[in-house]
């Protein structure tokens, strides 16, 4: 399984034909083919090519919609 | 535009264009909500589906109701809705409730829910960062909201997992959104 860098999953931003993809707790999601994450946003708060391990804390809901997308990788932990 | 409606919520400490694309993103969720309800109300047939039309077209009037309300806020505080309705529907908060493959009134019924539930998690979301601060935003969010529960309650209750704990509209819509309306 690919390994990301913090810097190397900035790239995959959802904007401009690129990939959209967000990290939970280590693991990287592909959530590219989502409505709610159409160019790289999502609900005007959140951004793909992120970690947003901390920010779904603050979210109208759980995990289980994240867990849903296909796991393309995992966050370097450093 | 009312500029010192603006400024008072800035100076709440709220982020006005945040809070003004998730208000346009809901009110994209509700006028297409409107339409594709529409659709699934006509596709509610049978023995099963003909008692539960009615409760559907409540709600597929109450979520046009939400739209209706939404709009004067969003420009009260320099917002404007898209001049293109495909750009609109493609910003909506929620994901289209499209009519299932297999159209059974217990696959409709699916549908409606999670369209309720995803309203009911972006009102929420509103409130809290409009609660204490932005009060007219947050008095028309809540009173969307208490809507939203009740249709979530509503269809769930259909579905099997337990009482809604309250009647069905009696003649009226939007008993809490109403005075936004008038």
């Amino acid at each position: 399984m690919k390994i990301f860098s913090k810097d190397e999953l900035k790239y995959f931003d959802g904007k401009e034909g690129r990939p959209a993809y967000v990290a939970y707790k280590g693991r990287v999601y592909n959530v590219t083919n989502s409505f709610l994450w159409k160019g790289g946003k999502h609900m005007a708060l959140h951004v793909a090519g992120c970690d947003l391990t901390e920010e779904l804390k603050k979210a109208p809901h759980g995990d289980e919609f994240i867990k849903r997308f296909p796991v393309v990788g995992v966050l370097e932990c450093k | 535009m009312a500029k010192v409606t603006r400024e008072m919520v800035e100076r709440s400490g709220v982020d006005v264009d945040v809070l003004l694309e998730l208000l346009i993103k809901n009110a994209a969720a509700e006028l297409t909500t409107y339409y594709y309800y529409t659709i699934l109300r006509t596709n509610l047939i049978g023995l099963k589906g003909e008692g539960l039309k009615e409760i559907a077209e409540v709600a597929r009037i109450e979520d046009r109701n939400h739209f209706e309300a939404l709009v004067p806020r969003i420009y009260e505080l320099g917002g404007k809705l898209p001049d293109d309705m495909k750009e609109f529907h493609d910003m909506s908060a929620c994901p289209p409730a499209r009519l299932p493959e297999n159209p059974t009134v217990e696959e409709i019924l699916k549908v409606l829910v999670e369209a309720e539930r995803c309203a009911v998690r972006e009102y929420t979301q509103i409130c809290n960062m409009t609660a204490g601060k932005d009060h007219r935003t947050y008095d028309l969010a809540l009173a969307i909201l208490n809507e939203e529960i009740e249709h979530e309650s509503w269809f769930s209750e259909f579905l099997g997992e337990g009482p809604s704990g309250h009647f069905m509209r009696r003649g009226e819509t939007s008993p809490f959104v109403s005075k936004f309306l008038k």
